[in-house]
């Protein structure tokens, strides 16, 4: 049994059909981001985590948070079409109608979710948004996908089978395993290793 | 709140946030902490955020053994000075045997006694428990 066996959470292999351990959606609103981080401090302390990989985790998830805050929903996209509740102006829609099409069905929205295997915790940061392209106006640093990449053994770009733009992170929780950034094993994730690439970027390296 | 029926997937609809976890540990650290966090937002007062954190305890130590199929949700909106909290993805009496078994001695039963009103419903087989928490 491993260090987290006795928490009574089923372990999973890789690869196997699972259910994640913790899903959370909310309005991808920047003030969010915080409420993401509170959860995923209470998911280190019911699994053990040290707080050195902790603050690893969190600070690549806030990371990939703050790309779908920042570059998801921009101001002319489809998915942002729809009045928004007015009395709820603060919320956007509030109204699965109020949705132009079933790919905003999800407007504004991120969805985190974690899972525990045998040895690593992977995290998916999911949304709804426009996808993963060249933005020339991105007002990011060009820090958070290298930084995620450095974070994380490995780091997953692309949609999933509901039209989700998803970031998927690997996160080793024994030191045995642990070495960040080096143990990436898939073409999109090597991308992303070896050369900062746009993830909602400029197209010059810049998410 | 929207009256779609209990599913799978952690849609959001008019929720501000839904939180969907494993039956098992992960329940009381996390719940607490998404909710303190959306009350304190909200600017609640101490007292009353305490109130809520005793219904979080007894919801995270008890709604885990009632899941319908291992999972719990807990959908959380905020609305003036309400927030509404829905305990989804029980078992068909779980959301009932919830609340029997928040009953503490000598103070009564927290589920009953704190949250301003307090529903039971029934969507397809599975329960789901309505809470409607106040600010002042």
């Amino acid at each position: 049994m491993n260090e987290h066996g006795k928490l009574g959470t089923a372990k999973k292999r890789p690869g196997e059909a699972m259910k994640p351990d913790m899903e959370l959606a909310l309005w991808a609103r920047a003030e969010n981001i915080a409420i993401v981080r509170h959860a995923l401090g209470g998911l280190g302390e019911a699994f053990e985590i040290s707080d050195e990989k902790l603050s690893d985790i969190r600070l690549a998830v806030t990371e990939a948070c703050s790309n779908v805050v920042v570059h998801a929903y921009p101001e002319d996209s489809h998915a942002h079409r729809g009045p928004p509740d007015p009395g709820h102006a603060d919320r956007g829609p509030a109204t699965p109608a109020a949705k132009p099409s079933a790919r905003a069905r999800g407007w504004g929205t991120m969805e985190i979710s974690a899972t525990m295997l045998a040895d690593e915790l992977v995290i998916v940061v999911r949304d709804w948004g426009q996808g993963i392209r060249p933005r020339p106006d991105s007002p990011g640093l060009g820090l958070g996908l290298s930084l995620i990449a450095a974070l994380a053994q490995t780091v997953q770009l692309g949609h999933d089978t509901q039209e989700h733009t998803e970031v998927r992170m690997t996160f080793a929780l024994s030191d045995e395993f642990a070495e960040p950034g080096s143990a990436v094993p898939d073409i999109a994730a090597t991308a992303v290793a070896s050369r900062p690439q746009p993830l909602r970027g400029t197209g010059d390296g810049r998410p | 709140m929207s009256d779609e029926p209990a599913g799978d997937r952690p849609e959001l609809a008019d929720d501000r946030a839904r939180l969907r976890l494993a039956s098992g540990p992960l329940a009381g650290p996390v719940l607490c902490r998404v909710i303190s966090m959306v009350l304190t937002r909200a600017d609640w007062p101490v007292d009353r955020l305490h109130d809520a954190m005793l219904v979080c305890d007894a919801l995270s130590a008890h709604a885990p053994g009632h899941a319908y199929d291992g999972h719990v949700t807990f959908a959380l909106a905020a609305r003036g000075d309400d927030v509404e909290l829905r305990v989804e993805d029980l078992s068909e009496e779980g959301a009932a045997s919830l609340v029997r078994d928040a009953m503490l001695p000598g103070v009564g039963n927290v589920l009953e006694r704190i949250p301003q009103s307090l529903s039971v419903e029934r969507v397809d087989g599975r329960s789901r428990l309505v809470l409607t928490l106040r600010r002042g």
